[in-house]
């Protein structure tokens, strides 16, 4: 018995007898419950309307998908039984397994399939590039449905059980019906756990229920692909806004698990033998800087690639994650180091920082002193760090910076105005990117070149984009390895945006816990508590 | 007297009105996207721009301000844009946390704020007095997230006699309930007990020196008796007004209190929501603290009349 138990008995003795009727209620014995103390507050629970990763990651609980992706990014049969693609690529037929419930107990339709793949169709870059081409998409009875395009999309699986946000998660056809732009308020899924509504208190807590009805496929479990067997019977996500808070409870044994332990509290974490601290995510971020090609000073090339040719990621990325080494690594690409599109080729620029060659390149570009608005978030520990060290390399190749120190929330709004950066725009922004979304074009929206559709900043480069257009047809893994170093290429002479370095985080989780693994998301499955 | 408190509910109405309208300006011309935050990083501007739409922001601020007062008059402090919840629910779900909180900390500060200013004055210059009153200082001094992770640091993790973080609900247990308030409270009340102990010692100082406290020893009376019955009483209008203007001292220390502790109350409430543009949870939170603001200034007020009877309204 520890002290705290003794100290509790005490004080139950003393305190109740004055309490009388308010004394505890008995406790429910033997439900396993893991507490998860998630990277962010569960703000909203529609995978489909918000594309937090910390909504999907609550979402692949509730709501199963159709493929899942394994370790290899490869994806796999998970709602799904067979699939028919017929010879001449245009009519893909899916047909789903057997005994797929949801939650209420109504079988898994394949009209529900429609509905939802309508729905993730009109929010997400692959599902808009299928609806371009889309001729017909039905029901062809209960459990097959028929999808009929106007051009072949060797890409069709991948999009089905892509990681990145948002996922396209099957639900009931009555909840897909709802706007994409419109929140659902209705949490059905078939997935392995139910969403405990009456539990949820946005900002504090949310809990999920083992659902008992789930089918789990019988192959090993392999990220999304695989076995969904759940061994506890409730997770319980307890919301905390303060790192040392996480750290302490963790330590003391209040939660289990903690997504994101900041760098400074790993090692008090480590020297706790209750304590298992590995790799959270091995597919890491990637640290961006962001450019905006629309206004000067960098709507001039010669002005951005001075920028890119000053930059020196180790110093971003020590700025983040210290001073240990494993953390992190160079990453003159624009694809995810891990991945198998990753490439060097074209990435020069960035493997080692030539001050000298920044400032001849801004004196030939005419630089006549044009203030640099940085927009940086100070909430953000990680775009704060890069955009101190931004700020200092900026000023030392001689350009003027007016350092707007902000929230978040406004980088957010601000990011997207297309004014003049003196008159409510923006010069450059930090972000990152997860490595899962820049494994490989899908996803990986900073690479994207299209102008007014691309992302904030608006590079605008033909070459590029025909060269990510290219990727989607590709058929071969070798294909797409070429195409990748053109992208790289591409991207890093157009200078579309500036990756600032890959980065890896941690997970800690009680070694009460087994089963735990690293991946881009905290799998659930086949975790047991002892 | 009720004609008192009819016109002091009555003028609350203005009160209420110019902090609605302040509270929606304020978070109309202040930077910030909603739209931005709920569409998330891999989102279109296209998308951003739908969703806004979609709610409702891109009105004019004079329909959205109508249309919200509108609601409020109602009762409904309208959706919380980013659960979809109704704000006084979200508001409901937070309070007896916040209330608890509040409450263990008032109590706290006064049981030990009082009797150290008390003391205090009475030992006035003495040994005693310099270092209650250093203490008033550090109480001052000292961040409340300092004091908090202190005592986690403590009692949660070294000695492992109180929880680190959480709150349970009344209804599961009185001491469950206190078990999680303990350390919390006394952080948040570190600064409280030090500003009541120096006004009432201030107060004590002054009283002490009356005519009727010499004679109340003149005709043998014992320290007690006289510190506390006769001085303590006289001293207590002030000592209260100090209590009650506290309350604003102790909702702002709670944003902060219930993150260090991660207690699920209105003070996350606030942060969260403003982190996010929340606009409509933040305007029910404002509204709602500032009601209860001012429905304990009116509380106090009415207390001065059974604490100095000479006072009549």
């Amino acid at each position: 018995m520890d002290r705290r138990s003794v100290l509790k008995g005490l004080g139950a003795v003393g305190v109740g007898a004055a309490a009388g009727p308010l004394a505890a209620p008995a406790i429910a014995q033997g439900v396993k419950t893991i507490k998860f103390v998630p990277q962010a507050n569960l703000a909203n629970f529609d995978p489909i309307w918000g594309t937090q990763y910390v909504v999907r990651n609550a979402s692949q609980l509730v709501w199963d998908m159709l493929y899942g992706m394994n370790a290899k990014l490869e994806p796999q049969r998970q709602m799904v039984e067979s699939e028919q693609v017929s010879s001449d690529g245009l009519t893909w037929t899916f047909k789903l397994r057997e005994g797929l419930k949801f939650h209420d107990g109504e079988p898994v339709r394949a009209k529900d399939c429609v509905a939802s793949i309508e729905r993730w169709s009109q929010r997400d870059g692959m599902g808009l590039m299928l609806r371009a081409i889309q001729k017909e998409l039905t029901a062809v009875d209960d459990r097959t449905f028929k999808w009929v395009l106007s051009k072949p999309y060797p890409k069709m699986l991948m999009a089905l059980g892509k990681i990145g946000t948002p996922i396209c998660f099957i639900m009931p056809e009555r909840i897909a019906k709802t706007d994409p732009f419109k929140q659902i308020d209705d949490y059905v899924g078939s997935g392995p756990m139910k969403f405990v509504k009456g539990d949820w208190k946005p900002g504090a807590t949310a809990a999920f229920e083992r659902n008992k009805d789930y089918v789990s496929r019988s192959e090993a479990s392999d990220w999304f692909a695989g076995a969904k067997n759940m061994l506890v019977d409730r997770v319980e996500w307890v919301i905390m806004p303060d790192p040392a808070t996480a750290s302490a409870a963790l330590q003391n044994g209040e939660v289990d698990w903690w997504e994101n332990p900041i760098p400074d509290l790993v090692p008090v974490l480590k020297r706790n033998r209750n304590i298992k601290i590995d790799i959270a995510d091995p597919l890491g971020n990637i640290g961006s800087f962001r450019l905006n090609h629309m206004h000067p000073p960098f709507d001039n090339i010669k002005v951005r690639q001075a920028v890119q040719a000053a930059i020196s990621q180790e110093d971003y990325m020590r700025a983040i994650v210290g001073s240990e080494d494993a953390l992190w690594k160079p990453c003159p690409c624009v694809f995810t180091p891990t991945s198998y599109m990753y490439t060097e080729v074209g990435g020069e620029a960035l493997k080692k920082p030539d001050l000298e060659k920044a400032k001849r390149l801004l004196k030939e570009s005419g630089y006549a002193g044009q203030p640099v608005v940085c927009v940086v978030a100070q909430d953000q520990p990680i775009t704060k760090a890069m955009g101190e060290i931004t700020a200092d390399v900026l000023k030392k190749i001689g350009m003027t910076v007016d350092f707007v120190a902000t929230d978040w929330g406004t980088v957010g709004q601000r990011r997207a105005s297309k004014s003049p950066p003196g008159q409510g725009g923006w010069g450059m922004f930090h972000t990152w990117h997860a490595g899962v979304d820049t494994a490989t074009p899908v996803g990986n929206i900073g690479i994207r070149a299209n102008g007014d559709k691309a992302w904030f900043g608006w590079p605008q480069n033909d070459q590029i984009e025909a060269d990510i257009a290219s990727w989607y047809e590709a058929k071969t893994i070798e294909e797409e390895k070429k195409i990748a170093e053109k992208i790289n290429r591409g991207s890093m002479e157009h200078v579309s945006y500036i990756p600032t370095g890959f980065f890896l985080g941690y997970q800690g989780w009680r070694t009460s816990l087994e089963g735990v693994r690293s991946g881009p998301l905290p799998w659930f499955w086949g975790v047991k508590k002892a | 007297m009720s004609g008192y408190i009819f016109r002091r509910v009555l003028a609350m109405i203005p009160v209420m009105a110019i902090v609605a309208l302040f509270v929606f300006s304020l978070l109309y011309i202040a930077p910030g996207d909603p739209a931005a935050v709920i569409a998330g990083d891999q989102a279109s501007p296209q998308d951003v721009e739908r969703i806004r739409q979609s709610l409702g922001l891109d009105r004019p601020f004079l329909v959205r301000f109508a249309e919200w007062t509108g609601q409020v008059l109602t009762g409904n402090l309208g959706t919380s844009m980013f659960t979809g919840l109704p704000v006084t629910e979200l508001i409901r779900q937070r309070l007896e946390p916040t209330f608890s909180l509040m409450f263990v900390t008032l109590i706290l500060a006064i049981a030990v704020g009082v009797p150290i200013g008390v003391v205090a004055a009475w030992r006035v210059g003495s040994w005693l007095d310099r270092a209650l009153m250093a203490l008033g200082v550090i109480g001052f001094s000292v961040p409340v997230f300092v004091v908090g992770y202190l005592l986690a640091y403590v009692f949660a993790l070294e000695l492992d006699w109180l929880p680190v973080q959480g709150y349970t609900p009344i209804a599961k247990g009185l001491w469950p309930w206190l078990e999680n308030l303990i350390l919390p409270s006394i952080a948040l009340g570190f600064v409280y007990i030090a500003l009541i102990a120096r006004i009432t010692r201030a107060t004590m100082l002054e009283v002490l020196s009356q005519d009727y406290i010499r004679t109340a020893r003149a005709k043998g009376l014992a320290e007690r008796p006289v510190l506390f019955l006769h001085a303590l009483k006289n001293a207590a209008v002030p000592i209260v007004t100090v209590i009650g203007i506290g309350v604003a001292l102790l909702i702002g220390g709670a944003v902060v209190t219930e993150s260090v502790f991660a207690i699920p109350g209105l003070g996350r409430l606030t942060i969260d929501a403003i982190v996010r543009r929340d606009y409509p949870v933040i305007q029910g939170v404002v509204l709602m603290f500032s009601f209860v603001y001012v429905l304990v200034n009116l509380a106090v007020d009415l207390l001065y009349t059974l604490l100095d009877p000479r006072i009549r309204y």
